[in-house]
Order: C-alpha cells, then sequence, then structure tokens
C-alpha cells in the first residue's frame, strides 16, 4: 500500500548518517526533494487512490522532517533506531543536582514578570538555558556514539526539560512584549 | 492523470489538451477571478471594463443580484442585501452575536442547523450559498471570456482560516458546481505572484490586511519553492472593523439616538468613503442623510489614525509573533510585501514600515495579487506547465488539540507544522466491554478547550469487546494540503477498522448541502442522473484505458500471475457493465478495479520515485 519504503528510518529517507550532528542544509534539500515528487499538488488530476497515497507519503516526509530537524525529536527518534522503546518513558529523572538547578530555574522564570527589567530577566535565563542544552546536545552524541544508549536516553530527558521551560519562556516573553505594546 | 498512469511522479499524462483553470479570490469586501489568457496570468473584467466584483449579493423576490447591481441596493435595501458574509463563513450562531455591528442582519433563531442563516425576503441563506453565488458570477465570467468550461479552479482562503472556515468555502465551491483543485492561502497566493513577478530569492513577509480577516506569513522562497515558515493573523480583523470605528465616532459627532438598519448601511458607507478618500487627501467631509438625520462633519487623517491606531497594533503584535514563531529576527526580512486594499491606507504603511526597518514593497496591485498567484497555481495544478519546479509548501495555522479532563486542550498537531501531516495517537478503553468512545478536537492555542474553536466531535464506535484496558485504539489525526483535517480509528490488536461517526460544530451536515444542491439545480431530477450516468461512464473508459495501458508497459514485471488474473478479471467485469445503465454498478465495478490495483500502484509509484531519485544527488540540490 506504501509506496514511501516506511521501514526505513528517517536518516535513510533523507539519505543522511545516522548522526546526531546533521547539516540541516543538506535535511532541508532532501525534504523538498521528496515533496516535490509526493506533494499532493503533483497529484492533482490522478484517482481518488494515488491522490490518498500523497497526502499521506507528504505527510511521512514532514513527519520524518520535523523529527530530524528539532535535536530533542532528533535525540529521542536516534534513540528509538537504536532500539530503545522510548514510546512509554515517562519524564522523570533521578538526577539531583539537575533537578534542583530546574527548580530554581523555574522559580527565576516565576519571578520574571515582576523584576524592574522583565525582558532582560527572561534573556538571562535563555542564555543559561541554551548553554546547558548545548552541553547536552553534546553529552547525548557523545554517548550514543559509545553504545551508551540507557545513559543517553537520561540525557535526552534532561534536553527535553530545557526545550519545555524555553517554550514558556518563550510565551511569557510574548506577553511581555504584548503588554509594552 | 488517470488510474495508474504514472509515468513520472509530476509530470500529467495529458499533455496535448489544454485544461482551463482560474484563480479566485474569494473576499469579504471584493472578489476576483484571474487566468491564463494566450500566455498571460491576469484578472478577468466584466462587461464594462471592472475587475472587481463587490462580494454583496441582493435576494429580491424571485430574483438574485450578485456584486455591483446588489451593491446599488446596499443602502436602501440592507436586510436583503448581504454584504461581508465571509465574516461568517464556518462560525456557529453563538460566534456571530460579537458581530451584530458588523452584519446587522436578522438570523433565523429557530433553525435546527448549527449554521446561522439570515433572513431574506426570498428565502433564509447560510453564508456558504451566498458564497455559492459569487463563486458563480466569477466562474461564468472566466468561461464566458475564455469560451471554454473550466476544469478547475484554485480558490484562496486567509492563511488563518480554521478547519470549519475552510470546510465552509469548500462547501460553498460545491454548491457552485466548480471542481475545486486547492484551497490557497491568501499570502501564500501573494507570495507566488510577487516571487514570479521579481525573480528574487529570500525571505519575505507577506502583510495582508483585508476587510474582514489580517494575515502575516513568513515564506522562505528558491528556485520556485514558496515555503511558508510561519503564519498569523487574526481571521476576524480587518477594513470593515476601521470603517466601524469611524461610523461610531460619526454617530457621536452626530449625536445620534437610534439607529436602524437603514442608516447603520449609510453610515458604514460614508465612512468606507471618506477612508479611502484620506489615503491621497488630508481631511474629508463626511455626510449621512437619512430621515431627520442631516449631518456633516470633517474627519483628518491625524483623527482616523487616532481612530484606528489600535487596530494597526494589533497587526503589528501578531506579526511579532509569527517572527518568533518562524525563529527569525525582522533584520532578515528581505522584503515585505502589501496585500488586500486595507494596507493603501498610510498610517498601515507607516506602522509596518517602522516594525521591520524597511519600506513595504507596494508596486504590485494589493487587490489583484491574490487571485493572480491562485491564477498561477491553478494553471500549473491543471497540468498546463508539466515542466515548471513550482513547489508551495503551506503550514498549519492553528494547533490541532484534543480535549483531555477538565476541559484541557492537548496539542496534537502544533500551529506552523508543514501539512500536510499526520499525527496519530493510542487510546484505551476504561470499562470491561466497552465499544465505543468520544473524542472532542478543537482548534487554537489557548489551555482550556472553552477558550478554542470547537471542531467536531468523533465517535467511535465497534471497538471489540475486550477486558478494560486491554482495547488499543489508534487514532490517526490528519491535515491535507487544503489545510482540512481527517481522522481514522483503529483497533490495533484486533486490526478492526472503527466507525467514525462526525458531529461537526460548524459546518452543514451532509444532507443540508444535498438539500441546497438539489434546490439550486435547475435540473429535473431526471437529468441529473441521466448526468451522473454519463459521468461513471467516462471515469469507467478512462480507468479501463489506463489499466491497459499500465499493464503493457510493466504488468509482466511487476505483477504475479495471479495478482494479473485478478486485476483482469475486475476490469472485464467493469467494462462489461458499461452500458448496463445503472450508474451504481459501474461505480462498484470501478472501486473493485482500484482496489485489486491497489498493490500495483503502489509498486508502480515506488519504481517510477525511485527511478526519479536515483539519478539526482543529494548534494546537487542547493538549499
Amino acid at each position: 500500500m506504501m509506496q514511501l519504503d516506511l521501514k526505513k528510518n528517517y536518516f535513510e529517507l533523507f539519505d543522511l548518517e545516522v548522526d546526531f550532528q546533521l547539516d540541516q542544509k543538506l535535511l532541508h534539500a532532501a525534504q523538498q526533494r521528496l515533496q516535490s515528487s509526493y506533494h499532493p499538488d503533483r497529484f492533482i488530476n490522478a484517482n481518488d487512490l494515488e491522490k490518498r497515497l500523497s497526502v499521506q507519503n507528504a505527510a511521512h516526509v514532514n513527519e520524518a522532517y520535523e523529527t530530524l530537524k528539532n535535536p530533542v525529536k532528533r535525540a529521542r527518534y536516534m534513540l528509538q533506531v537504536g532500539g530503545l522503546d522510548t514510546l512509554n518513558d515517562h519524564e522523570t529523572t533521578t538526577d539531583t543536582p539537575f533537578l534542583m538547578e530546574q527548580i530554581e530555574l523555574r522559580e527565576e522564570m516565576d519571578e520574571c514578570r515582576s523584576c524592574k527589567d522583565p525582558m532582560r530577566a527572561c534573556s538571562h535565563i535563555t542564555g543559561k538555558l541554551d548553554q546547558r542544552s548545548k552541553e547536552f546536545s553534546n553529552q547525548f552524541e557523545l554517548l550514543y556514539q559509545q553504545g551508551k544508549l540507557e545513559d543517553a536516553r537520561q540525557v535526552s530527558k534532561k534536553m527535553q526539560f530545557v526545550e519545555r521551560i524555553l517554550e514558556q519562556i518563550d510565551d511569557i516573553q510574548i506577553e511581555l512584549e504584548d503588554g509594552l505594546f | 492523470m488517470a488510474l495508474l498512469q504514472i509515468s513520472e511522479p509530476g509530470l500529467t499524462t495529458a499533455p496535448h489538451q489544454r485544461n482551463y483553470a482560474a484563480g479566485i479570490d474569494l473576499g469579504t469586501t471584493n472578489s476576483l477571478v484571474a487566468t491564463n489568457r494566450s500566455g498571460q496570468i491576469e484578472t478577468l473584467p466584466d462587461e464594462q471594463g471592472r475587475h472587481l466584483l463587490p462580494s454583496i449579493v441582493h435576494y429580491a423576490e424571485n430574483d438574485i443580484l450578485v456584486g455591483y447591481p446588489a451593491e446599488q441596493l446596499q443602502s436602501s435595501d440592507p436586510m436583503n442585501t448581504l454584504s461581508s458574509v465571509k465574516r461568517i463563513m464556518g462560525r456557529g450562531v453563538e460566534d456571530i452575536k460579537g458581530l451584530a455591528n458588523v452584519l446587522p442582519y436578522e438570523f433565523d433563531g429557530n433553525s435546527e442547523s448549527h449554521v446561522p442563516r439570515i433572513v431574506t425576503r426570498q428565502k433564509n441563506v447560510s453564508a456558504i450559498e451566498v458564497s455559492a453565488e459569487i463563486l458563480k458570477t466569477l466562474s461564468d465570467r472566466a468561461e464566458q471570456t475564455l469560451g471554454e468550461q473550466l476544469a478547475g479552479v484554485v480558490i484562496t482562503v486567509p492563511a488563518y482560516f480554521d478547519d470549519a472556515q475552510r470546510q465552509a468555502t469548500r462547501d460553498a465551491a460545491r454548491l457552485a458546481d466548480l471542481n475545486v483543485y486547492r484551497l490557497l492561502s491568501e499570502p501564500t497566493a501573494a507570495a507566488v505572484a510577487y516571487g514570479l513577478d521579481q525573480k528574487q530569492d529570500g525571505i519575505v513577509a507577506i502583510y495582508d490586511l483585508g476587510g474582514g480577516t489580517f494575515d502575516i506569513s513568513i515564506l522562505h522562497l528558491n528556485k520556485g519553492v514558496f515555503e511558508v515558515l510561519a503564519t498569523g493573523g487574526n481571521s476576524s480583523l480587518g477594513g470593515d472593523d476601521m470603517d466601524n470605528d469611524i461610523g461610531e465616532w460619526f454617530i457621536q459627532q452626530a449625536d445620534i439616538k437610534n439607529v436602524d438598519a437603514i442608516l447603520s448601511r449609510q453610515i458604514l458607507i460614508a465612512a468606507r468613503k471618506a477612508k479611502e478618500s484620506l489615503t491621497s487627501v488630508e481631511s474629508t467631509d463626511v455626510t449621512v442623510k437619512h430621515g431627520d438625520i442631516d449631518f456633516t462633519t470633517i474627519l483628518t487623517r491625524e483623527k482616523l489614525n487616532e481612530l484606528i491606531h489600535d487596530l494597526v497594533d494589533k497587526t503589528l503584535m501578531s506579526c511579532r509573533r509569527v517572527l518568533r514563531d518562524a525563529k527569525l529576527d525582522r533584520s532578515e526580512i528581505s522584503n515585505i510585501v502589501m496585500v488586500g486594499g486595507s494596507t493603501r491606507v498610510p498610517l498601515v504603511q507607516k506602522q509596518v514600515g517602522e516594525f521591520f526597518g524597511k519600506t513595504p514593497l507596494t508596486n504590485l496591485d494589493p487587490d489583484k495579487v491574490v487571485a493572480i498567484g491562485a491564477a498561477l497555481q491553478a494553471d500549473l495544478l491543471a497540468g498546463n506547465k508539466a515542466d515548471q519546479d513550482m513547489l508551495l509548501l503551506d503550514v498549519l495555522p492553528l494547533s490541532l488539540c484534543i480535549e483531555t479532563m477538565g476541559g484541557l486542550s492537548e496539542k496534537i498537531i502544533s500551529r506552523n507544522t508543514p501539512i500536510p501531516v499526520a499525527r496519530a495517537q493510542e487510546f484505551t478503553t476504561f470499562k470491561d466491554g466497552q465499544t465505543a468512545m468520544a473524542i472532542h478536537v478543537v482548534q487554537g492555542e489557548r489551555e482550556l478547550v472553552s477558550d478554542c474553536r470547537s471542531l467536531a466531535h468523533f465517535e467511535l464506535r465497534g471497538i471489540p469487546p475486550m477486558t478494560a484496558g486491554a482495547a488499543r485504539i489508534k487514532v490517526t489525526y490528519q491535515v491535507d494540503a487544503d489545510g482540512l483535517m481527517s481522522v481514522m480509528a483503529e483497533e490495533t490488536s484486533s486490526g478492526v477498522k472503527t466507525d467514525i461517526v462526525i458531529k461537526p460544530s460548524y459546518g452543514l451536515t451532509d444532507s443540508e448541502i444535498e438539500t441546497m444542491l438539489r434546490d439550486s439545480m435547475d435540473h429535473a431530477k431526471d437529468d441529473i442522473q441521466a448526468r451522473m450516468l454519463a459521468e461513471q461512464q467516462v471515469e469507467a473508459r478512462r480507468v479501463i484505458e489506463a489499466i491497459d495501458s499500465a499493464l503493457a508497459v510493466d504488468g509482466q514485471q511487476l505483477l504475479s500471475v495471479d495478482e494479473l488474473v485478478n486485476i483482469t478479471d475486475a476490469r472485464n467485469e467493469l467494462e462489461g457493465l458499461i452500458e448496463s445503465g445503472s450508474e451504481d454498478l459501474i461505480k462498484k465495478a470501478i472501486k473493485n478495479v482500484e482496489t485489486v490495483s491497489e498493490a500495483y500502484v503502489a509498486k508502480r509509484m515506488n519504481a517510477s520515485v525511485s527511478k526519479v531519485l536515483s539519478g539526482k544527488n543529494i548534494d546537487q540540490v542547493d538549499v
């Protein structure tokens, strides 16, 4: 039924090595190349079955692209490629110092709004988080290369935490900007 | 392209026949149609040389007037002369209460339907039917100009239209008997027209302020690929609201106490005229005469700017959000393209220019650019430019969510995800023997379901009875290239497909559409049946021809003997039924051919795609 080979992993789909370091330009080019073959616009005059297949294929390509583009999703996906079941992973970590740091960051974030210069406070936290996210990415890459997938899984959870807080700060910043306007 | 006739993906297989296609900009205030006339894409004028068609429909006792003739009756007969109905497309009865000052119509309170109906002298009509009249007028104009039937159309919608609003637009096209190739986002259409006109690659922002909707889209243009990076806006904000602000100011100035429908319409018309004059002069008179009211005052551009300042600010808020979503800095935008009549307002141009730190481009006609972009894509989709590599990649404008415990929304697909997209979710039963479950799908960014837009309630039935927690129900949400959602469900441990009963929150039900179709068709029932039979016969011959030519090419290589026999049997059965006179039997036989050749189609697609891909190397493709 699927003419796009769904058994291929996302890296193979885009002709890329399974590697956390990935050339976004190559990824982007490969996505557009596949879309120019599979996008529903190419099947406007086809029959219903072909139309349906093209929607499914184009959706599959987009899903693969979105997964590899985002570092956290990419890391989680690489664990699956490596044979781990991450779908039923609970988002918890037992790393106490990391948890403490997260709690502190969250408190700092909540206080942002009442700061004298909230925007600056926000970018201060963002800076710290960006730094952490780089460190975790490097750790993940190294552990994955060494085949220490369980350890890599723990790091990927931390990456998820950091991303979540960054998203929340984003929301605060939007609110603040709207208020200033 | 016929069944199985895939030579290479992306190429249509009937190059000799020219398909006539049109792009339609179905606007709040004005609508346009554009098409390829001897190699040139242009908007089409009416017999008096006017390109714009006012989106106004008048319902007389036995007659329907569309456009300028309807506009003339607007102030004398406002209740039967409907304008700006785009604002209620896909909206529920509750939503439109907030629009009472912009749309002073009487709504049918007794209707059972979820779709609000406006009471007119002739009949009660929904926004969908009114829009269908506008679409019909425009497609007639195109067919008369071309002297040919339209094979298909591309209709534009605001990028920020949600699923219900898009579905309503599709329904309107169905009522107008149009074959819709694609619903295209207005800013994306504008970007296509701009991109092909300027032949410049880079990152552009399309600022589209129309009569009733505002969109901001950021696109990456690269060698014919138009990739939407992020989109945002407000589907209930536009020039109408400026007129309304001016109108309220006027009512205050003139100290008017009671405003009836006719007076209200006249004030809004005067307000709009004043707003338009103020694009070129610094001050203008506003005069309204109705009954014992005869009042004139002066509106300066400065006062106008003050009245609409908040509205312009709101659009800039959306601009900031969309930049954030695209993860871009203002300085990375190489050009800003202004679209929509309301961008003629000087304050809009000034504020947008200040925001982006660049003078926005106004050299493309802001009224026509959307229709032209739509026609370009329509022409391409019709298969008239098979060699061209244009590709439009759009995104989902608003997140798709489902309702979870406590009325909270849980995101399934986030906004600005490229479409088409599909995402699956697994549920289980919580009671022994449970055979049904309900899912409420909403669209929006807010945490509470009540703050989002309800799209539909899905009821999954036919789940095989099992102990609680044993069933694995995989629900797949899919958004197609039109931005329209569909839902599929399957019990994965048994492989049973569950039935889905959809109750759309705002759309028309299929039976409502059928009733409208029957009402609107002049043909007798027999004519319709004859036509449907003829259509199926044509389709059957097409399918047989496609099968025959496909089998001749690679039937032997790709199919086992059994598969070949199955397909040939189904084909022969279909051939035998063509002259049977039964539309139903032919339809079933076509379906059967398609089913038995499913695997074959897939193999052929695979073979042709891998052929294409093997020819190119990844690093030969520039970003």
